[in-house]
C-alpha cells in the first residue's frame, strides 16, 4: 500500500512529526514501512518557462522556433509540438539536465537553427505516456521557478508492507485512522454515511448468491462527459504508481485508494435490461472476456456481475470488456459493492489475476463503507465529468450483520502480555482507534468492534491490539518461571551430529544440497526404472526441470559440487553430505523419507595438508574403504569377516550399482541387510557430468547403520608380558587375495597369535609372472609367560606352513 | 677381582675423556654399560667370588658403575650442547610449517543450527524433528491457515499432490508435538523448509528453527526473555532488540524481532537498508485457535512460539552478501568457518 504524505494530511495531522518518524510510528503498530522516496527528485532541474513569441521554422514545417522566458533570460528552444504557442506556460529542460531515462539535454542545431533546451511533454517528464504535446502549465504559473514546486510535486511517498490481517488499512483513511491514535488528532472524512434509497425506477440490482455478495449498492450518473482529469488527481494516482486514465475510472481508483473500497463503472448503455443480477455463469456461460482483452475460462461459482441478458464483469475481480467505459460513454453504473473473500479469492486464483480490486476483497471489505464510497465517487464524477445523478441509486444488502461485541478481560490481558494495566487504560487505548467499549464489571470490558475492523473477531485479537498501541517495546522482558525438566535427546541426531564432526577430523568438509534433482541425473547414473531411486516424488510446481523430483540419492548434488569445486581450482575433494532421501508411498500419502550419508573423494588424497611433508597422491579405492571403516568404528561397530557381523562383500556381478567402474564395487553388509556400498565412478558417466578426473564414492543407509547395535564399551586388561613381532613374505599366485591370507592366520588355532596385519605387497623382477609377494607381520603374545624364540619359531614355522600348503605359495625371507 | 674394576673404571674414564660425538658415546654405552659390556660380565663374575667377599666386591662394582654412568651423562650433555653451539646450519629450518594433516569443516549451516538448539537446550527445551514433506493439514490448517486464506500468499508452496507439500516452515512440528503430549512443552524443532522463489536473497530451500513453550501463565514478557536471551548469546554481545507487531495466523499477538544491525551497529548501511534494524524472526503468543485444535484449553494454558531462519543468521554472523553461496558447496566457502 502506497500513500503520499500530502494525501494523508488530507484527513489527518501528522503534528511535528518528519516523515521518518511518522514511519517509525507506522513500523511499530504493525504496519511495517517498506520505503519512504522522495517524489520526482529525478525532475528537480527542471524549470518552469513562458512561451513569449514563436515562429515558423524556415527549414522545416512541423517545427516552430520558440522564445521562452526563464527568470530573467530568454532562451530559443526549437520545439516540435502541434500544441505550442504564446502565452503558454511550459516545462523547460535547459542544456545539461537529465531527463528520467538518463536522458541528457545539450545545446544542438535543428535544420541550421540553434536551440538551447527542450520544452517536455508529459511522458518525456515519466509523468504520463502522452505524448501528443508539451505538457501545459495552468495559466498564470509563473516562469523561472523549480517544476517540481510551481505544480506541488515534491511529496513523500510512504510504502506499507501490509500484512493480510489488516484490509482496513489499505486505504489511506486507514491508516489516518492509525496515525490519528498515535498523535491524538481527530480524522477526517470526507463523506460519510447518507443512506440511499432500494428503489430506482432507472435500473434495478437483483442479488442470485446473496451468500457469496454481502451488499451491492449502484448509482445511475447520466450525461457525463468522459476526458482526461485534471491535474490534482492525475497527480495523486501518479504518484502511488496508478497510470490515468480517464475522469471516471480515474476516481474510481482514487476513492478506491482513499476508501479502501474498490468500485467499478459500466457504461450503462451497454447494460441489456437496465439491470444489474448478482449470479454464477449459466451452463452456457462457459467464457468471458475482461476488459484486459483476456479471454477468461469460467467456472460455476465464479460469482459474476450480469446485465439482464449476460455476464458484464467478474465479481470483485475485473470487469468485462463489454461494459468497458470508452471515450464514447455518458451514462455511467457506478457500482459498490462487498463480495465473500474466499469467493474472490477462489476465482482471482483460479483466473490468475490479482487486481487491486480482489487484493481488498480477499482480505475483507467492510461492509458499511459501501455507500460512503458510492457517494464520494459519484458526487466526485458529477464535479469533475459534469453528469448527474440521476436518483439516490439502490442498495442491496443482504448479509446485514449486527456489529460484534466482545468481551475483554483486564486480567486476562495483563497476564498474557506481562503487564499491569487499569480497566480505564484499557478502554482508554481501545477508543482510540475508534473501539467504543463498555465496562461490564471491575474487570470486563464489553468491545463493540467497528465493521472495518474485519480481524478483530476473538479477545485475543483485542489483546493484540493492547500489545499493539502500549507499544510492544514497552512491554518488560522477564524469564518464564517453568519447572525443571530433563528431555532426552534424540539420538539419531546426535549421532548424525557426532559422526559429521569426526568426518571432519579426517578431512571432509560437510555439504548441504537442495533436496530436490532433475529425473534426468538418475539416467545419467544408468539408475534404471526397476531400481526404486528411478521412481521419483514429484513436484507439482517446480521452480524448473532441475529441481522438479525429490533426490533418490545424494549422488547428484555430490557430484554437482565436484564440478564446481574442479572448475574453481579446488580438485581435491573430500565432501559427505547427511541427508534424505524421498520414496513414494502411495498417491496424497507423506512419502518415506530416510537419512543417507554420502562421501566423494577425487584428487590429491593430502588436499590441503603442506605438500612440504604429505606429497601429492591421488585417492584410490582404499580411501573410500577406509572412510567406511573410520565411520562403522567411530559409531561404536567393528567391521569384521564374521558373516552375522558387519562385513564386505563383493557384489555379485550385476548386482554393481551402474555408474560404478566394474570391478571397484564394495557392498556394506549386515547378514541379508545391505548397509551401503563404495565404489570408483565410471569415467563416461562422469564425463556426462562434465567431469575428467577419478571420483569416488561411498553410500550408506545411516537409519540403517543407527538402529544396528553398538559394541559396549569393555576394558579388558592390558598384557603383562611382552609381544614378538615375526614378519613372513611370501610370493603367491595373484588370485590369492590378502584377505584370504589374513583370514587364515586370524583364524589359526594357535592361541599364541595375536595379531596380523598386511605391510607390503610386492610384484617386479624377483618375482615370476602371474605371482606377487605379501609381506605379513604376525604379533604374537602369552597371556602367561614371556616367549621364548622357540616358542615363536615353533609357532611361526606352523604358520608359515600352513600358508604355502594352502595357497601354493612359497616363502620368502623378509 | 678389586684390580679389574679399577682398571675398567680407568679404561672408561679415559675413554669418556676422548668423546667427541654421539657415535662414540654409543659405543661406550655398548661397550661398558650395555647388556654384554664390561660391567654387566663383572657383575655376572661376582658369582664365582668368595662369598664372604661378595657384598664388598658388589657393593664397590655398583659404586665403580654408578660413577661411570654420571659422567656419561655429563659427557653426553656436553656433546649435546656443543653440537649445538658449532654446528648451526643443521638445526631445522623453524620457519618451516607445522606438520599435521589438513582437517574439513561443518557446514556453516550445521554449525549456526547447533548453535541455536545448544542455546536453547540449555534453556530446557528438547529437540524434535519431523519430515520435510508434509500434509497440507498440518502446514496450515492446523496452524489456522484455512484453505483460500489470504495468509498462504505469505508462503510459495512447492505441491506434491492436493494434500501433500514440501514443508513451509517447522511450525507444522508445533501442531505434531502438541497433538502427541501434554504441556507443559518446551520444544524446538530444526531442519529444512521449502519456498518456491529463487534469487539473491532467497533459495528455494533453507532451513529453520521452530521454538515453543506452553505452560500456565506464559507471557509476552517471557517470550521477550527467551528471545532476548537467544539474541546476545548468538551474536555474543549485548545487541539492541526491537519487537514489533506483525502477523502470523498460528499467534495473536504476533511480533516480528529486529536486532540492531551488526554491521552498522545501528547506525544505518546498506545491509540494514538504512533502517539500522535487522529483521532476524517471526514469533508470537501461541493462537488460541491452535490450542483448540490440538485440545489444549486456552483459559489454562498459554504458550509463545517463535521461528528463525539459519541462513539469515549464518549471513548476519559471518558477513555472508549471497545466500546461495551455501548450496554451491565451494570448499573455499566451507573451509572459512
Amino acid at each position: 500500500m502506497k500513500f503520499t504524505l500530502s494525501w494523508l494530511k488530507n484527513y489527518v495531522e501528522t503534528g511535528n512529526l518528519t516523515p521518518d518518524e511518522l514511519a517509525e510510528h507506522l513500523t511499530m503498530l504493525g504496519l511495517e514501512v517498506d520505503s519512504v522516496t522522495h517524489l520526482y527528485e529525478e525532475l528537480a532541474d527542471l524549470q518552469t518557462g513562458l512561451v513569449v513569441s514563436t515562429e515558423k521554422h524556415p527549414n522545416a514545417d512541423k517545427l516552430t522556433v520558440c522564445q521562452v522566458q526563464i527568470g530573467a533570460e530568454t532562451h530559443q528552444i526549437v520545439c516540435g509540438a502541434p500544441n505550442v504557442r504564446e502565452g503558454l506556460a511550459v516545462v523547460v529542460a535547459l542544456p545539461g539536465t537529465i531527463l528520467p531515462g538518463n536522458f541528457k539535454i545539450s545545446k544542438s542545431k535543428i535544420r541550421g537553427v540553434g536551440s538551447g533546451g527542450m520544452i517536455c511533454s508529459e511522458r518525456e517528464l515519466g509523468l504520463s505516456t502522452a505524448h501528443d504535446g508539451i505538457m501545459e502549465l495552468p495559466e498564470g504559473t509563473e516562469h523561472g521557478q523549480a517544476f517540481t514546486e510551481a505544480v506541488k510535486l515534491a511529496d513523500i511517498c510512504i510504502e506499507v508492507d501490509l500484512t493480510p490481517n489488516r484490509p482496513d488499512c489499505t486505504s489511506v483513511i486507514g491508516i489516518g485512522r492509525e496515525v490519528a491514535a498515535v498523535t491524538g488528532s481527530a480524522l477526517k472524512i470526507p463523506v460519510t454515511n447518507q443512506e440511499i434509497s432500494s428503489v430506482s425506477d432507472k435500473f434495478d440490482v437483483q442479488i442470485d448468491s446473496p451468500e457469496l455478495c454481502l451488499r451491492y449498492a449502484g448509482k445511475l450518473i447520466k450525461g457525463v462527459t468522459i476526458a482526461p482529469s485534471p491535474w490534482w488527481l492525475r497527480k495523486c494516482l501518479l504518484s502511488v504508481g496508478l497510470r490515468p486514465i480517464n475522469n471516471v475510472v480515474d476516481i474510481t481508483n482514487f476513492v478506491m485508494l482513499e476508501y479502501g473500497q474498490p468500485l467499478h463503472a459500466f457504461d450503462f448503455d451497454n447494460l441489456a435490461g437496465g439491470k444489474i443480477v448478482v449470479r454464477t455463469p449459466s451452463e452456457e456461460e462457459k467464457t468471458f472476456t475482461t476488459l484486459d482483452e483476456a479471454e477468461r475460462k469460467l467456472d460455476s461459482d465464479m460469482l459474476m456481475i450480469c446485465d439482464a441478458e449476460k455476464p458484464v464483469a467478474v465479481a470483485g475481480v475485473m470487469g468485462g470488456l463489454n461494459s468497458e467505459v470508452s471515450d464514447k460513454s455518458t451514462n455511467i453504473l457506478l457500482e459498490s459493492a462487498c463480495f465473500n473473500a474466499v469467493s474472490v479469492r477462489k476465482t482471482a486464483r483460479s483466473l490468475n489475476i490479482s487486481t487491486d480490486a480482489s487484493y481488498r476483497f480477499e482480505r475483507g471489505v467492510d461492509p458499511e463503507g459501501t455507500i460512503n464510497a458510492l457517494n464520494r465517487a459519484a458526487r466526485l464524477i458529477c464535479e469533475l465529468g459534469g453528469g448527474e445523478i440521476v436518483d439516490e441509486g439502490i442498495d442491496r444488502y443482504p448479509g446485514k450483520k449486527e456489529l460484534l461485541v466482545l468481551p475483554l478481560s483486564v486480567t486476562r490481558t495483563n497476564t498474557l502480555l506481562g503487564l499491569d494495566l487499569s480497566i480505564d487504560k484499557t478502554c482508554r487505548m481501545l477508543e482510540s482507534i475508534e473501539l467504543a467499549c463498555t465496562k461490564k464489571d471491575e474487570d470486563i470490558l464489553l468491545v463493540t468492534v467497528p465493521s472495518f475492523r474485519v480481524d478483530l473477531e476473538r479477545e485475543a485479537d483485542l489483546v493484540e491490539e493492547i500489545a499493539r498501541l502500549y507499544g510492544y517495546n514497552n512491554i518488560p522482558v522477564t524469564l518464564p518461571a517453568v519447572t525443571l525438566s530433563y528431555p532426552d535427546q534424540d539420538q539419531a541426531r546426535v549421532k548424525r551430529l557426532e559422526i559429521a564432526r569426526k568426518l571432519t577430523t579426517i578431512g571432509y568438509s560437510e555439504a548441504i544440497n537442495y533436496s530436490f534433482t532433475a529425473a534426468k541425473h538418475i539416467d545419467s547414473l544408468g539408475i534404471t526404472a526397476e531400481d526404486e531411486r528411478h521412481c521419483f516424488v514429484k513436484l507439482l510446481n517446480p521452480l524448473s526441470e532441475d529441481q522438479a523430483v525429490m533426490r533418490t540419492t545424494l549422488l547428484p548434488g555430490l557430484l554437482e559440487n565436484v564440478k564446481r569445486n574442479i572448475n574453481f581450482q579446488k580438485p581435491a575433494i573430500r565432501l559427505f553430505e547427511l541427508g534424505k532421501v524421498f520414496f513414494p508411498n502411495g498417491d496424497n500419502v507423506q512419502p518415506v523419507e530416510s537419512t543417507r550419508l554420502a562421501g566423494i573423494l577425487s584428487g590429491n588424497r593430502y588436499g590441503e595438508s603442506s605438500p612440504l611433508y604429505f606429497k601429492h597422491k591421488s585417492v584410490d579405492i582404499f580411501d573410500a574403504k577406509g572412510t567406511v571403516e573410520f565411520i562403522f568404528r567411530e559409531m561404536g561397530m567393528a567391521l569384521s569377516t564374521e558373516a552375522d557381523d558387519i562385513y564386505f562383500q563383493v557384489p555379485d556381478s550385476g548386482n554393481e550399482e551402474p555408474y560404478a567402474e566394474p570391478g571397484y564395487s564394495l557392498e556394506i553388509r549386515t547378514s541379508d541387510i545391505k548397509l551401503g556400498f563404495l565404489i570408483k565412478m565410471k569415467n563416461d558417466v562422469l564425463r556426462s557430468f562434465s567431469i575428467k578426473n577419478e571420483v569416488y564414492f561411498f553410500d550408506l543407509d545411516f537409519d540403517a547403520i543407527c538402529n544396528l547395535q553398538t559394541e559396549t564399551k569393555q576394558f579388558s586388561s592390558l598384557p603383562v608380558y611382552p609381544s614378538v613381532k615375526r614378519d613372513i613374505a611370501l610370493v603367491v599366485p595373484d588370485s590369492v587375495s590378502a584377505g584370504q591370507l589374513l583370514d587364515e592366520v586370524r583364524t589359526s588355532r594357535d592361541k599364541l597369535i595375536e595379531y596380523a596385519e598386511i605391510f607390503d605387497i610386492f610384484k617386479g623382477d624377483k618375482i615370476p609372472d602371474g605371482c606377487k609377494s605379501v609381506a605379513l607381520t604376525i604379533t604374537y603374545r602369552s597371556q602367561s609367560k614371556t616367549l621364548t624364540e622357540k616358542n615363536v619359531e615353533k609357532s611361526h614355522a606352523k604358520i608359515v606352513h600352513m600358508l604355502t600348503n594352502k595357497f601354493g605359495g612359497s616363502f620368502r625371507h623378509a | 677381582m678389586e684390580k679389574e674394576l679399577q682398571s675398567l673404571a680407568t679404561e672408561a674414564k679415559d675413554f669418556l675423556q676422548n668423546l667427541k660425538d654421539k657415535a662414540e658415546a654409543e659405543e661406550f654405552r655398548i661397550r661398558f654399560l650395555g647388556r654384554k659390556g664390561h660391567f654387566t660380565s663383572i657383575m655376572r663374575s661376582l658369582g664365582n667370588v668368595a662369598a664372604e667377599d661378595r657384598p664388598r666386591l658388589g657393593q664397590m662394582a655398583n659404586q665403580v658403575k654408578a660413577e661411570v654412568e654420571k659422567l656419561f651423562e655429563q659427557k653426553k650433555i656436553e656433546i649435546e650442547q656443543s653440537f649445538g653451539k658449532d654446528k648451526k646450519l643443521s638445526t631445522p629450518d623453524l620457519t618451516l610449517p607445522g606438520r599435521c594433516p589438513a582437517g574439513g569443516r561443518l557446514h556453516p549451516v550445521t554449525q549456526v543450527m547447533q548453535e541455536t538448539c545448544a542455546i536453547f537446550e540449555s534453556l530446557g527445551f528438547s529437540v524434535a524433528e519431523g519430515p520435510d514433506v508434509e500434509q497440507d493439514y498440518y502446514n496450515f490448517e492446523a496452524l489456522n491457515i484455512p484453505a483460500h486464506h489470504p495468509a498462504r500468499d505469505m508462503h510459495d508452496t512447492f505441491y506434491v499432490s492436493d494434500s501433500i507439500l514440501l514443508r513451509t516452515h517447522t511450525s507444522p512440528m508445533q501442531a505434531r508435538i502438541m497433538e502427541a503430549q501434554d504441556p507443559p512443552l518446551r520444544v524446538i524443532a530444526p531442519g529444512k523448509v521449502y519456498r518456491c522463489d529463487s534469487d539473491i536473497t532467497h533459495t528455494p530451500m533453507f532451513h529453520q528453527v521452530e521454538g515453543f513453550l506452553v505452560d500456565k501463565d506464559i507471557s509476552f514478557a517471557d517470550l521477550k526473555g527467551v528471545l532476548t536471551v537467544f539474541t546476545r548469546k548468538m551474536f555474543d554481545r549485548d545487541l539492541a532488540l526491537r519487537f514489533r507487531p506483525s502477523f502470523f495466523p498460528f499467534t495473536e499477538p504476533s511480533a516480528e524481532v529486529d536486532i540492531a544491525c551488526v554491521m552498522c551497529n545501528g547506525a544505518g548501511c546498506r545491509v540494514c537498508k538504512k533502517t539500522g534494524w535487522l529483521e532476524i524472526l517471526g514469533s508470537g503468543m501461541i493462537d488460541p485457535e491452535v490450542f483448540k485444535m490440538v485440545g489444549y484449553d486456552p483459559e489454562v494454558y498459554s504458550g509463545f512460539a517463535f521461528g528463525l531462519g539459519i541462513e539469515r543468521i549464518a549471513m548476519l554472523k559471518y558477513g555472508i552478501d549471497d545466500i546461495r553461496l551455501f548450496y554451491e558447496n565451494d570448499q573455499r566457502f566451507l573451509s572459512q568457518f
